[in-house]
Order: C-alpha cells, then structure tokens, then sequence
C-alpha cells in the first residue's frame, strides 16, 4: 500500500514537475530561514549559560540618582568585591574584573598584544572555566601572578605544561609569573580574554581605585546555595552609604543584583535597572522565523491544494474502483509527509552550506547541534506538525468529495474556502512588507549613522596608543612624525574621542548649587587636539603652548553650558578636580558616544605635560599617502618605544565597531526581508494559479464574448493588486509604529516623516511585483484558446 | 454569408497528430437555418468553433461576409466576434459570479455600450425571454431551461448576425428544449442565422437543412425546407 502511496507521489510530483518545484522551493526556504535564526537565537541565549550553579552568578549593578537623574551600570567601586563578601553572609564569593585591553606580553624575543584583563582570587571558583594547569583557588593569589589561555601559552612556551612557572613581561615594566593556564574561552562566554592579572595588580595601577567614590570594573559574586537573591538585593541596597562620603540627598547610589548569565540580553538600562538589549532582537527575529515559516505553511497548503484540483478525477477513479476515505486521506498525508521530509532534508542542506556566511555575518560560530536530541525531537515534531498542518486540507477536502460531481468536472471550492486563502495572502504579504519597511528604516539609521558629522572628522584619521617609553619621548615622537611627508598633525588624547566615558562630579563654577553633583564628560587632551581631530570653537580659543597659564585652562563644549549659567563663558571661573582655572573656549557639540545618547556636558584639560599618561595620540594623515606615512610612523615608533609593537586604529574603525549590533540586525533584516518576499511571492504565484484554474470557464466565456487579453488580465489581476493594496494599508501603519519604537532608542535618528519616500517606494514596488508574479499565469490563461476550455466543459 | 474553403484542422502533441477536420467546405446564406449532426468525436464542435471565430482552421480557407478571417489573430478574431456571432452553448457556460442581469450584459461590455444604453438593452432581451422577474438571481438558483433562456438572452443582446448553438438542449428535458427550439426558430424568423450542432435528430429539424458529419469530413446533406433569404445581407 505504502509503496503505491509513494508511486503515486512521486507520479503527481513528476507531473506538475514546475508547480512541484515552486512548492518545494518555498518550504525549503522557507525552512532553512527559520532553521538559522532558530540556531542564531539558541546561540545568543546559551551565552553565559555553561557555568556552574550558573543561578548563583549575580553581577552587583549601581543605580546612581543625580539631581533626580537616574541611571544605570555595571561601574562599582573596586574595592567593592572584598568587602561585599566580608559583609554579606549570603554571598559566598565574590570578584572584579576590571576591562580587557590590547597589552603587550614578552618573553625573550617574542613580544605579542593580547587581551589582558585584571580579576579577583575567586574568578575561577565562582566561573567555570576549566584550568589545564594550577590550582583555581591559588592561582590569583600573589600579586604578580598571571594566568593564561592555553591559545597564549602554546604562542609563548609551546604548550600549558610548559608555561607554567615561566615568567612573562608585561608592557615591559612588570614581571609576571605563570601560575596557571586556562582552556581557550568558548564562544559562549561574554568574558574573552587572553590572560588575567591580580586584583592587587589593578589597584596598585590605578590609584583612584582605592576610593569608594570611583567606579568602573564590575562586581561578579556566587550566593551561597539557597540564598534568596532578592532578599541579598534588599539588604545590598544601601551598602554604599557606609564607605562612600560623597553620598547625599542629591547624590545617591544604590546597588541591585541581575542574575550574570541574563545580563548579555538584558545589557540596556532603563530607570537605573538592567533592562531589555539584545533580547529585543531575539524576540523580533523569534517573531519573523515563526511568521516565514507559517507564510511557508500557508503556501505549501495553497499551493497543495491548487495542485490537488488537478488530481480530481484520480480521486473520483479511486473511489468508483473502491477507495475507502480513510485510505484516500492517508494517501494525500503521506504526499505532504514526503514533501515535507524532503524539504526538512534540503533545509538541512542549505543550512550547512550557508552557515560559514551566516556566521561571517553574524560574528558567531554556530554549528547545527546534529547530536542533540532536542535538536532532532523538533524537528521531527515540526515536521510531523507541518505535514499535518499542510496536507490535512486537501486531503479532507479532496476525500470528501463524491465521485460522480468530480467526474463531471464541476470541482469547485466554496466561497469560505477562497475568502480564508485571500485573507492568508494579505496576512503573509502585510508581513513581507513590515519587514521590507522595517528594513529599508534600519538601513536608512545606519546609513545616517555612517555619514552624519560627528563634530570632528574621523576620516584618515589614527589612533596610536601612548605606552612604554613613547609617553617620556612623546615631544620627539611628536616631532619626528610631523616631519614625515602625509602627516598633517599629532596630538595627544586621554581617551579615543569615538567613545569618552570618564566622568565625574568634580566641576565647580560661580553660582554652583554647594549640594549639586552634576555629572561631566572629561578628557584630556595635548596641544593641537582641535586641529588634529578639527573640532570647532564657538567661542575663544584653544590651549596654546606660549599661554603658560593654560594648564588651569578649560574648554568646554555647548552642551556644558546648558548647565554652567555663564552668559559669557570665556574667561570665567572654573574649578576641576580642586583646581582652580578659568574657561578659555567653547567647543561646538561633537558627537563622542554613540548616537543612542545625548551629547553629554564635557570639560576638556590641557594634558601635554601629565605625567604616567596611559592615553593615546590622534594622528592626521593625508589619504593619498597613508601607507608610506604608516610605515614611516612604525619606524619612529619602533625606534623610540622597541618593546611594544606598532599598533594603531583608524577612528573610522572605532566609530562603526560602536554599531556594530545595529550594522549585523540591518544585514539580517535585509536577507530575511528578501527570503520573506520571495516565499511571500511563491504563495501568490500559487493562489494566481489556483484562482486561474478556479475560473478557465470565465474566462473562456468572457472572451467568446469578445474581451480582449487586455481586459481579461486586468479581470485576473485586480483581485490580487486589490490584496495587495489591502496589504499595503495594513503595513504602513503598523510598520510606522514598530519602526518609531526602534528608533526611539536613539537620541540622533532619522524622522520618519522625512523618509516618507520609503513607504512609497515600498509600495510601489510591491504592486510591481505582485504584477510581475501573476502577469505570466494571467497572460497564459487570457491568451488560451477559449475553443480548448469550454470544449472540456 | 459564410464561406468555408477546404478547411483543415490538425491538433498536433509531441506524439500524436490528430485530424479533426479534414477538409471541410460549405456555404451558408445569411437568414439560414442550419443543423449539424455527427457522431461524438466526429468534428462538429471543432467545426462550430472554426465557425464562431473561436478557433483557427490549420488549412484552408474561410470567409465572413467579405473577410478572410482563417488567418486572423485571436484580437482581431474577437473583433469580428464580438459584434457579429453569439454563442449558445450545452452547458450554458454562465458566470456563477454573476447574477442574471450582469450575466447577459457581459456581452455588451466588451463593445463599450454606454451604460444606460446597455441597460435598456439588456432588460428589452430579458422580457423577451420571459426572464425579468429573476434578473436579480444567480445561476445556480436557476433552473436549466430558466439558465438556457439567459444563455440565449446573452447571445442575441448584442442582436448578432449569426447566432451559433453547441447542442444547446443537450442539458435539457424535452419541455423546457422544446421551448428553446422554439425561441430559435423565431430568432431565425427575425433575419438571425443560426447554426447549431446537435445529437437530437428532433431538433435537427427545426432547421432547413442538415449538414452530416463524419470523421472531419462532410457526408451528406439533407435539404429539408426551402430557404428564402429573407433579408439581404
């Protein structure tokens, strides 16, 4: 019987051979689309999942209320870990893990930047990474020691045995001993670094971490087994208020738990919590894979159901030699079955295939998990589910039917059943064009993000960090480099002006509310800053070197001014850190974070002559001759500062790594927007087919009446642009109101409302597709020979 | 009125060559009243729709009025068509879609009638049939010699100079075919020719001759009444 089933199956699929394949097509793809965001969401939800009692892991998060402004970090105080630990009886152990930064490591010859980062004794008893050499709860014991990837360790000294013990030179000022040796992190972690320094290290390095008052690492603790993390949250709420003397009405800041392996979702803070990030985009692509594969449902129902129409009379045969229902119904079934499977099998093909691309756009390395049963058990449900689901219709339908009406060849289907298939076709097309709009939106922000003036020009513009001997020999740097041809000018910076995030309460101006805590950006910067990065003034002028006073100087941008009440700010006080000075410009507003925040108030200092700079220099090049003027810039460089490589970044660089999640969401959207529309056009394809073969009689009718092809494809297709339009009216608001929200995020963003031309274009597009998909079936059908059709009636 | 000329016509597939019809000539005067009998398959629909311009002969020559239409392309084919024949057909070939008034002024549609005069028009040809009181009804709410009577009513709104029948009571029992035999003889009465093709030797003979047909080729014709032109062409 089953052999017959599958004869049959093959026979019928052999038969209408391009209308087969139309349908394979669209559930393949259909499939494969879903398969990879399915792979991608299952990846972006297993980071941080893989460790230990990984329901214990709680980062310690700051709610800092300012002046009645809220706002939200992982920033605590590094002396925070030690003493939470000490204080709070449910906390079991506690660490902090400073930032990881390209540092230079040598041993003998070999010298090589890897990323560093500074953590507490309990990082491997709280974290599970696996240790291939030393002991986790000594490890980070001393304060030189160092524990190393395995990656690191084979680069170094061959392999994990042999390294440990050894000493490596660590920006060749320090020299550390390996006390362990670490497996290379998974892709999984959140965490990604080469080596671990001491906490004590850290400290020792950074003297403003011995003050509660400044924050920057986070706090990662372990709760004791059992422990209620709310009720730790409560009693951890006020904990700062002991330690840290600047804390008033004004200025407070409360600590809050959020469970670690949840925090690389939940990344965004909302009202000084942790809330939302890149969960929205699990939950958006979650919604367009169910929507494409339920469009690709619908489609290989439609499209089934066409085809079955033709295969009317093999059912009335069937049933006049003695069919049973039953048997009928498990023909048809089992079709859909094989159809399904072989689209399962093809998906998992193309998957394969593409995932090497997929994961090159993404920035993952996913592999489809053929091992694990959960895998397997889904997608034998999903097709058992989407057998169902596709071939109960014709088979019911085509079963019921009596044999003696499909003999005749009056097989129609009832008005209910073509109202349910129209209203399917404007679902899956109102969707196609959500994500067309949707797409279009993102592309047009990202697009405005690349090309909007950020203030300062980041073209052939470089940063070269300041490190070892070039902070001393700077002065000479400086002046060496400027003599190479295609330098225009250098100077020094604190921090990259893609991203300043050093801040501080510590302003002071006449007038100043004594209790107020007013948050400012600052940076310090060299002379020649403003031309190097060519930033404008708005008022006054920049630090000169033959102003000796200009060490108590200060710029400071527009958005500062909004706070400092000075009507004419050059030449009035100000006070930084305790130091006395005067404001010498203003600064126009440049963008120096990304374009989801505010420009932030920002006092610039003269740094030239600081000492223990671990800043950087802002290089401008001319773009004709930018790689002569490297090489000749990593001579000096190598030169005056042998023991550290030749490194460097181009702020363009700097600039687009900040959207780095908007640029791979516009790619995504752009490639699933496109599949969608395909898949979308597959199904009307079908229901143009479908609705063609319903209504041969007509049109033959028509034109022995004497209707021209003209007007018998303008009859065809005005149900469908109507569809269409109707799809149209539905998209526009709604997408108007998803992509408002999205963009809402951030504070520099595209008007809608300019970019009106995209709903436009969209839509226009749309009708011309809808047309180019049914032109060829309602021409064939209007240029048919009445003659044939009506002689079949 | 109409001239066939040794007209062939060959269905071809990739395999199979089939002759349909097989050099068929035949005059018909303007007012005529023909039948056309022949067993199943033997070529007689083919030959209604060579005939109604609906269908191309493969070969030969075919004249409508002064026109040799056997070459012309489908729009031009629809031209002739649309203002000179209408059809009848077994199966009366109604728009389901359609209620009755809509179904017979379909055929005006495609000669850009202004609307109010197709209105006129249409509802003139529903009283002649006898069918005004269901013109707000659908097909299938219809009886068969009720949908047969706005099949009729479809063909000759256009007041067509030909009118052609495919076995037009073939669907029907004998009062309500008999009723529409009737409604062609006036038809033909009033200056139409008709043409129509029938198994029915019965019906045949409301016409004023027979033209048999056998494999595709004309057999035998039988005169029946003596046909006077009644109006000139």
């Amino acid at each position: 019987m089953w052999k017959n089933y599958l004869k049959v199956a093959f026979y019928s699929f052999k038969k209408g051979k391009l209308f087969s394949l139309f349908n394979l097509l669209g559930l393949t793809l259909g499939i494969t689309c879903s398969l990879l965001i399915f792979l991608w969401v299952q990846d972006e939800s297993a980071v941080d999942t893989f460790h230990q009692d990984s329901e214990q892991l709680h980062y310690v998060y700051t709610t800092q209320t300012i002046d009645g402004e809220v706002s939200g970090g992982l920033y605590t105080p590094a002396l925070l870990p030690a003493e939470i630990k000490k204080k709070i009886p449910e906390i079991a152990l506690a660490t902090g893990i400073a930032w990881s930064t390209e540092t230079t490591f040598s041993v003998e010859n070999q010298t090589h930047k890897l990323r560093g980062n500074h953590t507490g004794e309990d990082f491997f008893k709280i974290f599970s990474y696996p240790l291939l050499a030393g002991d986790a709860s000594t490890v980070l014991k001393k304060p030189e020691s160092i524990v190393i990837s395995r990656h690191m360790a084979e680069l170094f000294f061959g392999s994990p045995q042999q390294a440990l013990g050894k000493t490596i030179r660590y920006e060749d000022r320090k020299d550390l001993q390996v006390t362990g040796v670490f497996e290379n992190l998974p892709a999984h972690s959140s965490l990604q670094f080469d080596c671990l320094l001491t906490w004590q290290a850290f400290m020792d390095d950074n003297w403003w971490t011995q003050d509660w008052g400044n924050k920057g690492p986070s706090t990662v603790v372990k709760l004791k087994k059992g422990a209620d993390p709310e009720a730790v949250a409560a009693k951890i709420k006020d904990f700062l208020l002991a330690y840290d003397d600047d804390q008033s009405e004004t200025f407070r800041t409360e600590l809050g738990l959020f469970p670690f392996a949840k925090m690389y979702l939940y990344s965004n803070f909302e009202n000084g919590h942790p809330y939302n990030g890149r969960i929205d985009y699990i939950r958006i692509f979650s919604i367009v894979a169910l929507f494409i594969l339920v469009i690709a449902g619908i489609n290989f129902m439609n499209l089934t159901t066409a085809a079955s129409l033709r295969r009317g009379k093999e059912v009335g045969l069937r049933k006049v030699m003695g069919a049973y229902r039953a048997s009928l119904i498990k023909q048809f079934l089992a079709e859909a079955f094989l159809m399904c499977s072989l689209a399962v099998l093809l998906a998992l093909g193309l998957v394969q295939l593409c995932l090497p691309s997929f994961n090159i756009l993404t920035e993952k390395q996913i592999a489809i998990p053929w091992a694990a049963p959960y895998f397997m058990l889904s997608l034998f449900t999903f097709l058992l589910l989407m057998g169902l689901f596709s071939g109960s219709y014709p088979a019911f339908f085509l079963s019921s039917l009596k044999p003696v009406s499909i003999l005749k060849g009056t097989l129609k289907f009832g008005r209910n059943a073509l109202l349910i298939r129209r209203g399917l076709v404007v679902f899956q097309f109102t969707l196609s064009l959500l994500l067309i709009i949707g797409t279009f939106v993102v592309s047009q922000q990202v697009r405005f993000i690349q090309s909007e003036h950020l203030g300062y020009n980041r073209e052939n513009l470089l940063y070269i960090p300041i490190e070892g001997d070039l902070g001393e020999k700077y002065p000479l740097f400086k002046e060496q480099a400027l003599a190479v041809p295609g330098v225009e000018q250098v100077a020094k910076l604190g921090q990259s002006v893609t991203s300043i995030d050093n801040g501080t309460g510590g302003v002071n101006w006449d007038g100043k509310d004594p209790n107020s805590k007013v948050q400012f950006t600052h940076l310090s910067v060299g002379y020649d800053f403003l031309e190097t990065l060519q930033l404008e003034l708005v008022a006054g002028r920049t630090f000169r070197e033959d102003y000796a006073t200009d060490t108590a100087a200060y710029l400071v941008n527009e958005a500062a001014l909004a706070i400092i009440p000075y009507e004419d700010p050059v030449g009035k006080r100000l006070a930084f850190w305790g130091r006395e000075g005067k404001i010498i410009g203003v600064l126009k507003d440049f963008h120096f974070n990304s374009f989801h925040h505010q420009i932030e108030p920002l006092v610039v200092r003269l740094g030239e002559a600081e000492e223990g700079w671990d800043g950087m220099m802002a290089v401008r090049i001319k773009t004709e001759e930018t790689q002569k003027a490297l090489a000749t810039l990593e001579t000096i460089a190598t030169k005056l500062n042998p023991a550290f490589p030749f490194t460097y970044q181009f702020a363009e660089e700097a600039h687009q790594r900040l959207y780095r999640s908007e640029s791979i969401i516009s790619k995504l959207s752009r490639l699933f927007a496109g599949l969608a529309i395909f898949i979308a056009c597959l199904g009307l394809l079908g229901l143009s087919i479908f609705s063609i073969q319903q209504r041969t009689k007509e049109i033959g009718v028509r034109k022995v009446l004497g209707a021209s092809v003209a007007r018998i494809i303008q009859l065809m297709s005005s149900d469908f642009v109507r569809l269409t339009l109707l799809a149209y009216l539905l998209a526009v608001p709604l997408s108007w109101y998803v992509m408002n929200d999205w963009l809402s995020d951030f504070v520099y963003r595209i008007n809608l409302l300019d970019h009106w031309y995209i709903f436009m274009y969209t839509g226009v597009a749309m009708f011309f597709i809808t047309l180019l998909t049914i032109i060829v079936q309602t021409y064939k059908a209007a240029t048919l020979n009445p003659a044939t059709v009506l002689k079949d009636e | 009125m109409i001239r066939l000329a040794d007209i062939k016509k060959i269905y071809r597939t990739t395999e199979v060559e089939t002759s349909a019809l097989n050099g068929v000539s035949l005059t018909i005067q303007q007012g005529e009243f023909v039948s056309i009998m022949g067993p199943s398959g033997c070529g007689k629909s083919t030959l209604l729709n060579i005939l109604g311009l609906i269908d191309s002969p493969s070969e030969g020559e075919y004249y409508f009025g002064d026109l040799e239409v056997a070459k012309y392309s489908e729009s031009k084919r629809a031209d002739i068509r649309k203002g000179n024949i209408g059809f009848i057909f077994q199966s009366f070939n109604l728009i389901d879609e359609l209620n009755v008034f809509e179904n017979v002024e379909l055929a005006l549609i495609y000669t850009d009638m202004k609307s109010k005069n197709r209105k006129e028009r249409v509802m003139a040809v529903l009283e002649k049939m006898n069918m005004t009181h269901r013109m707000k009804h659908y097909p299938q709410q219809l009886s068969g010699g009720q949908q047969q009577r706005v099949a009729i009513a479809r063909a000759i709104v256009n007041r067509p100079k030909l009118i052609l029948a495919d076995e037009p009571t073939g669907n029907l029992d004998t009062k309500n075919g008999e009723d529409v035999m009737q409604l062609l003889t006036q038809l033909n009465e009033e200056g139409t020719t008709i043409i129509m093709v029938t198994h029915s030797p019965h019906d045949a003979e409301y016409g004023q001759r027979i033209i048999n047909v056998l494999d595709g080729k004309i057999v035998s014709e039988n005169k029946l009444k003596a046909f006077q032109n009644a109006s000139p062409s």
